[in-house]
């Protein structure tokens, strides 16, 4: 046995991103339900989705408190026996608002499709938004706000986005302490009737789906639609600050934070897939340049990544790490040569071989089982796309040429567009 | 149910397998039966540092990530305590390139120095990432020492201090992996679209010609039983005061395993834990509020700890606390919440074998203490759990001379 020579094992294609469509049924009142059909046990993830993300609030943290009041009571409901009884029934609930949309993902056994259906019914459409519970958010999300202006990762995170985006458009605006105190009631009641609105709602089921499922869904969320939904645009004054460079002084820090991107295409852009190929190069996995270069050799950092990511009314692309103090301007300086790299020096065979089949291994990966099913589907539906922009994804993956990475790296990774932004003691 | 085939090469190496054909993927899992406990404790933080180090290049392979990206495979691995576990996932059709890759860095690895110094580089600026920068970063670092006096636990996977990583020697490096890495000392578990015939063929082709080592035996120091009150006080400018309080239970094989992982879910399991009731929503006087136990190997430590409100003292805090864990010796008052965790529990053990990674991960981790069948079991041993079983581990443990508090005081004016 000891014969055994240790060459390395045939090199297979990855062919079978298999990327099922989902299917589409329409409630009673006209509510689009989205289903994927998948996995072995029977359960369901089922998720809401309204259009009320941070860009449709008035102010700063009423999309998220809006939110997170929802299990806070409810017609028929305490918000502690709602709590108990999601709890009773081995429900995982996962209430977000991010910065276009706003909602709720329940994660059940499929013998208590009922109940979750009753109490998601409650939860999304009768709460009551006591006055106290407001209250009482608001100073714990005052003091979990406290703690993470703390880390310097948040800081760096939070003024990329002002700086990027502008500090009136709500993809931008910092939260300041005072935010905390102006919530009240009225604004929360006000938000939640003008957006969460079976008009303006989604259902994504996945999982296990049985006959009665649309059935029961038409019980609990077809009913007539009688609220106004609020059908105003969103703001669209997005307007970078003028300063790229941005650098907070937090005393003590250990490691310096950097954030180095700016604006850029969304999903929509012919472009985009292979913006998402560069940017695996660059930093989107373990073995990309910027992870080889400042961690692997240099040992300047725990991690440093990139990321090219979509909103509604733009996408960004942001390099992030943590980085020792001595080796802040190192690091800058060297995320700058690879990015210069890029646009100079075509990428060569081998590299490109490495990136195509591991992006393939990753959309294997992001259609497998009901939960990466939902969420690779929303991802494309709350864009307006469909499927086909997973197909000319995998398309661009095999046929992308080096060329074309230079090309699209000169049109949109231009040094001089690039915000800095860095948090760290002097 | 997880159906699985088991099966021991003559190298010692245990090999389980789990075939589910749902998934295009196939999911890898070895467990080298090393951790933080099996450190010399002038040389702590090794065990991490070698995960590290395992990435690095083997005898015959010079770049581990490579091979894997180039097939579609994604790789990480975690150090605790007890064990150092090293996990991937690739499409099925590339499988025998993970075989290939891990049977290599587990014949032997390619001890660079300057992989070493890299690494050791990288594994500070963990250190400073995930301890020192972080608010209240630093909190378990300082419990540990004080809750254990003798046994190895005493110290953080990261090490006591980061001068040992700092100082380590590749000669150190060396001896740990030939005494630690071995067939004989490892688990591999197979899980999703992979035949049993396949992984067993799979495996003795490229495990098989591994020789056995001699593996260093483990002899551990007991801890011994703490019998007075112990805290401990950090001053930092930093928004609120946290509070951290440790007892004393006992090895994760213990009878009242479950029953103290079932406290810690009346306590704390979901929105609706007891402590988040009673003293974030009603009394107001924490922001958030958690309690676990570590699940170690050997007796571990069953944790409360939480952020104080502006203006709420240690004391109301304390008080506070104590006098929810003991409402649970109301054996009728609890009869309720027992239902509940239960089908939470339940609950959770489906969606996490949902996953065929977690389910490698724990086939391995239940056979290292003694049955990868009990994967299957716990919901049952859960289940069982009686309101007499938790009224009596609430009053053998929940004592204070048991007990090892940080009070983590804010310096702040305004807090």
């Amino acid at each position: 046995m000891n014969s055994l020579k240790r060459k390395q094992p045939p090199v297979f294609a990855v062919e079978k991103v298999v990327i099922p469509e989902a299917g589409f049924v329409k409630l009673n009142n006209g509510v689009p339900v989205f289903c994927i059909e998948a996995g072995t046990e029977d359960i369901m993830r089922l998720e809401f989705v309204f259009r009320a993300g941070q860009v449709k609030e008035p102010l700063p943290l009423v999309s998220s408190s809006t939110n997170m009041m929802l299990t806070e009571g409810s017609q028929n409901y305490s918000s502690e026996e709602l709590n108990r009884l999601l709890d009773f029934y081995g429900v995982f609930q996962n209430s977000s608002a991010s910065k276009d949309n706003g909602g709720v993902v329940f994660f059940f056994l499929n013998k208590h499709i009922e109940k979750v259906l009753e109490l998601s019914r409650e939860i999304l459409f009768r709460p009551v938004f006591p006055e106290e519970e407001l209250r009482s958010l608001m100073n714990k999300r005052l003091q979990w706000y406290l703690v993470n202006r703390e880390k310097v990762q948040n800081i760096a995170t939070d003024n990329f986005f002002q700086s990027v985006f502008g500090k009136d458009h709500p993809y931008g605006r910092n939260v300041a302490e005072v935010d905390f105190e102006a919530i009240n009631t009225a604004l929360v009641t006000d938000f939640h009737s003008k957006h969460y609105t079976s008009e303006n709602m989604t259902i994504i089921i996945s999982g296990r789906i049985h006959e009665k499922t649309t059935e029961l869904l038409n019980t609990y969320f077809g009913e007539p639609i009688s609220k106004k939904t609020d059908t105003a645009g969103p703001v669209k004054n997005l307007r970078g600050e003028t300063g790229k460079k941005l650098h907070t002084d937090k005393p003590g820090a250990v490691q310096s934070a950097i954030r180095i991107g700016s604006p850029t295409i969304n999903k929509r852009h012919p472009d985009y897939p292979a913006l998402k190929i560069l940017d695996s190069v660059l930093g989107g996995y373990f073995g990309s340049r910027l992870m080889k270069n400042i961690r692997e050799e240099k040992g300047y950092t725990y991690g440093i990544s990139s990321s090219v990511s979509s909103l509604d009314l733009s996408g960004f692309k942001l390099i992030s790490t943590e980085v020792g103090q001595k080796n802040l301007q190192k690091s800058i300086d060297e995320i700058y040569k690879e990015i210069r790299l890029l646009q100079n020096v075509p990428v060569g065979k081998e590299e490109m071989k490495v990136v195509r089949n591991y992006m393939s291994g990753e959309m294997v990966r992001m259609f497998d089982g009901p939960f990466a099913l939902a969420e690779s589907f929303k991802a494309v539906w709350e864009f307006g796309l469909d499927n086909s922009y997973y197909h000319t994804l995998a398309e661009k993956i095999k046929t992308i040429e080096p060329d074309e990475i230079t090309e699209i790296a000169r049109t949109y990774y231009n040094i001089d567009d690039l915000y800095e932004i860095t948090v760290g003691s002097e | 149910m997880i159906n699985f085939d088991q099966f021991t090469l003559d190298n010692g190496l245990r090999v389980l397998v789990h075939e589910d054909k749902s998934t295009p993927l196939v999911a890898m899992n070895i467990l080298y039966n090393v951790g933080s406990r099996d450190e010399d404790p002038d040389s702590t933080g090794l065990a991490h540092l070698f995960e590290h180090l395992m990435f690095g290049g083997s005898v015959n392979i010079p770049d581990y990530d490579k091979p894997l990206q180039m097939v579609g495979g994604e790789n990480n691995a975690f150090t605790s305590n007890d064990i150092t576990n090293y996990y991937l996932t690739i499409p099925s059709e590339n499988i025998e390139t993970g075989f290939w890759l891990e049977s290599d860095r587990m014949l032997e690895l390619d001890f660079s120095q300057k992989n070493l110094d890299t690494q050791k580089n990288v594994v500070i600026e963990e250190f400073n990432q995930r301890y020192l920068n972080q608010p209240y970063g630093d909190a378990l670092l300082k419990i540990r020492p004080l809750a254990y006096k003798v046994h190895p636990y005493r110290w953080p996977t990261i090490g006591m201090d980061i001068s040992h990583v700092e100082n380590t020697s590749l000669d150190k490096i060396k001896k740990f992996f030939f005494s630690h890495y071995a067939p004989n000392n490892a688990i591999l578990s197979l899980t999703g679209n992979i035949g049993y015939d396949l992984a067993g063929r799979l495996t003795r082709k490229w495990f098989g010609p591994i020789e056995k080592r001699e593996v260093q035996a483990r002899n551990l120091p007991p801890e011994p039983d703490q019998n007075e009150e112990r805290t401990t006080t950090i001053e930092k400018d930093l928004p609120s005061d946290a509070l951290y309080k440790a007892w004393h239970i006992g090895p994760r094989k213990g009878s009242d395993f479950f029953t103290l992982d079932l406290i810690t879910d009346l306590l704390a399991g979901g929105e609706s834990g007891r402590l988040n009731t009673k003293l974030v929503r009603e009394k107001k006087l924490f922001s958030d509020i958690n309690a676990y136990i570590t699940s170690d190997i050997d007796p571990g430590l069953i944790f409360i700890q939480g952020k104080l409100m502006k203006n709420i003292n240690f004391q109301q805090a304390e008080e506070a606390v104590n006098e929810v864990i003991m409402s649970l010796t109301d054996k009728n008052g609890i009869k309720d919440e027992m239902e509940k965790v239960k089908n939470k529990f339940e609950s959770s053990t489906v969606f996490s074998n949902t996953s065929i990674l977690n389910k490698a991960v724990n086939l391995a981790y239940n056979e290292l203490l003694g049955n990868a069948e009990n994967i299957n079991l716990e919901v049952d041993a859960y289940r069982r759990i009686t309101q007499d079983m938790v009224v009596e581990a609430i009053r053998r443990y929940f004592v204070p001379s048991n007990c090892s508090t940080l009070y983590y005081k804010s310096t702040r004016k305004d807090k």
